[in-house]
């Protein structure tokens, strides 16, 4: 099913062109009413009438995390406040949140953004959405919350925790969809699971976001529940979730581009990379009122996949993010995402899914610890069967990485569980 | 009914954690009739035999624990010097590999015993009964106080 044929399927041609006429625009408005921007272009030595294909686009300026904290709270605006309908904001681990300011019109092509998402990935207007986004600062519950209105589904407004009762919740009202980051969605379904409650629940469909995750973890996910696990992307700075969402081909994330420019470059040297490479993924918001944003660095990790989609929509995609790169571990001159251990982790039988990272600097040597939760299924009476979990673990990561790891057993529900953006890695080389 | 149900219980080499098991238990009213402890670098096994072994199981999960139940035997041994021995032998004869051993604190008569488990549980007991050596039910574990 697609929501707004016209759109999704506009040839590329046109698509593009259409992008251009946005970008235009766009220059044109942050020139004129963002000081920073005006600041920044002139730094470039750039006005926005050099930028005169879809192809000069690499000679603006980036727009970085570190830009906005700077401007906080209100410097990134294009509009002043009596115009601004909502603002948001990230949760700043360090220092200052990020700020954004959504128009009238922001709120409402968000909505629309997100409706498409839903049925992109499977959901209608008959479904029931349980919600299980946070609500407030962050934009996954509201986000989610106007899409499933805009689309006419019924959605449940039920944030995220209180894990119970979302399971309660769940069973008596019928729940047809879940929305929730994928660690939560994790913690509700060993839940359900463990309340014998696998059989009452008519989930059909998550969709999940917020953080990376593996393949595995989808199977997983989708055998528990008996549902078709989703991946939704979406970053706050740039909108919040609906920026691309995977269709029914699982291959991949359309991003919506005729309110977004995609670009990958190399991380180190900023050069923008051809489709189909590996980079940090660069944004350009092009329909955006509020707070428009120039070659946004996400500091997410993944590649652009340009070949056309079997779903028929034209608009391209990008590969299920690998990482984030302020997560991309550096031990002992490898790179090392969470995700790929959590993969390593997920093939191996019965193994649950909860793992905790703790990296370290002995002797003035990197050392890698992955922690995993023994349960019930893969516990053993005989201690070299569960030592020889403990080396296959060390063999599997090194065949893949190519480093060697301390592999310890824990015992269950020892590691932390996450109602929100799970926390998977300890660097005590920055403690 | 040859066979016994122990409770594996499995635990971090953490201070204290062999405690935690034993007070779950002693809170539940559980008595413990054996205990053993195996453990590798990091982590180790608490093995126990108890009077209702379903029930063991269910409190240490509800509470948190990764246990499992594992079918072992338990043979009554003539305190005498050489006795475990002979049964060794008959063990050995039949071609039954031992993956461990423990023992009962407390005695019946002249007897000691021991928990055992082995490869082959089947062919273990055909042999006991071919040697005369006696196998405790999960109904006899309530008589050893
Ligand atoms: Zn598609």
């Amino acid at each position: 099913m697609i929501y707004d044929d016209e759109i999704e399927t506009l040839p590329r041609e046109a698509l593009e062109a259409l992008q251009f006429k946005r970008l235009q625009q766009t220059l044109e408005r942050v020139y004129a009413l963002v000081p920073f921007y005006k600041e920044a272009f002139k730094k470039a030595n750039i006005l926005p009438e050099d930028i005169k294909s879809l192809k000069d686009l690499h000679k603006l300026p980036f727009t970085t995390k570190d830009d906005l904290r700077e401007s906080y709270p209100y410097g990134m605006f294009s509009m002043p406040i009596n115009k601004i309908v909502r603002i948001h904001a990230s949760s700043g681990t360090t220092g200052k949140p990020t700020v954004v300011g959504y128009s009238k019109a922001d709120i409402e092509e968000w909505a629309q953004l997100m409706a498409r998402s839903f049925v992109a990935c499977g959901v209608t207007d008959k479904d029931i959405i349980q919600n299980a986004y946070g609500y407030g600062l962050f934009t996954g519950g509201l986000g989610a919350h106007y899409g499933a209105e805009k689309l006419g589904a019924a959605v449940i407004p039920i944030s995220g925790g209180n894990t119970k009762k979302q399971i309660m919740i769940m069973v008596d009202f019928k729940s047809t969809v879940l929305t929730a980051t994928p660690s939560y969605a994790q913690l509700l379904a060993d839940t359900i699971e463990e309340m014998g409650l696998l059989d009452k629940i008519n989930l059909r469909v998550g969709v999940f976001g917020a953080e990376p995750w593996s393949e595995n973890m989808r199977q997983k996910l989708e055998e528990k529940l008996r549902i078709n696990a989703m991946d939704i992307y979406g970053l706050s700075e740039i909108m919040g979730p609906g920026v691309a969402i995977e269709c029914e081909a699982k291959e991949g994330l359309h991003i919506w581009e005729d309110a977004f420019i995609p670009e990958i470059i190399d991380p180190q040297t900023l050069e923008p990379l051809e489709d189909g490479q590996e980079g940090e993924l660069v944004i350009t918001t092009i329909k955006k009122q509020a707070m428009p944003l120039i070659r946004y660095r996400t500091k997410d990790i993944t590649r652009i996949i340009k070949e056309p989609c079997k779903c028929g929509r034209t608009h391209r995609r990008i590969q299920k993010i690998l990482g984030r790169s302020d997560d991309m571990l550096i031990i002992r001159g490898v790179n090392v995402f969470p995700s790929q251990i959590e993969s390593v982790l997920m093939e191996i039988e019965g193994l649950a899914p909860h793992y905790q990272l703790i990296v370290d600097r002995v002797n003035n040597l990197d050392t890698l610890e992955v922690q995993v939760e023994v349960d019930s299924k893969v516990f053993s009476d005989e201690i070299k069967r569960l030592q020889s979990l403990q080396n296959q673990i060390q063999k599997d990561i090194k065949d893949l990485l190519g480093i060697t790891t301390k592999v310890t057993l824990v015992e269950p529900r020892t590691i932390q569980r996450s109602e929100g953006k799970a926390k998977r890695v300890i660097d005590k080389r920055k403690i | 009914m040859k066979r016994l149900n122990q409770i594996s219980v499995f635990v971090e080499n953490k201070p204290g954690r062999l405690l935690d098991v034993v007070e779950v238990l002693g809170n539940n009213n559980i008595d413990i009739k054996a205990i053993s402890l195996a453990d590798s670098s990091d982590f180790g096994i608490v093995r126990f035999i108890c009077e209702d072994p379903k029930f063991a199981h269910e409190i240490l999960t509800k509470n948190g624990f990764t246990a499992s139940l594992t079918e072992v035997l338990a043979i009554a041994i003539s305190d005498r010097p050489g006795s475990l021995a002979k049964v060794l032998k008959s063990f050995k004869e039949s071609n039954i590999n031992i993956e461990y051993m423990y023992g009962f604190s407390a005695k019946i008569k002249d007897y000691a015993v021991m928990i055992i488990k082995v490869s082959d549980l089947e062919e273990t007991i055909k042999c006991c009964i071919a040697n005369n050596i006696q196998i405790l039910s999960q109904s006899d574990i309530k008589s050893i106080v």
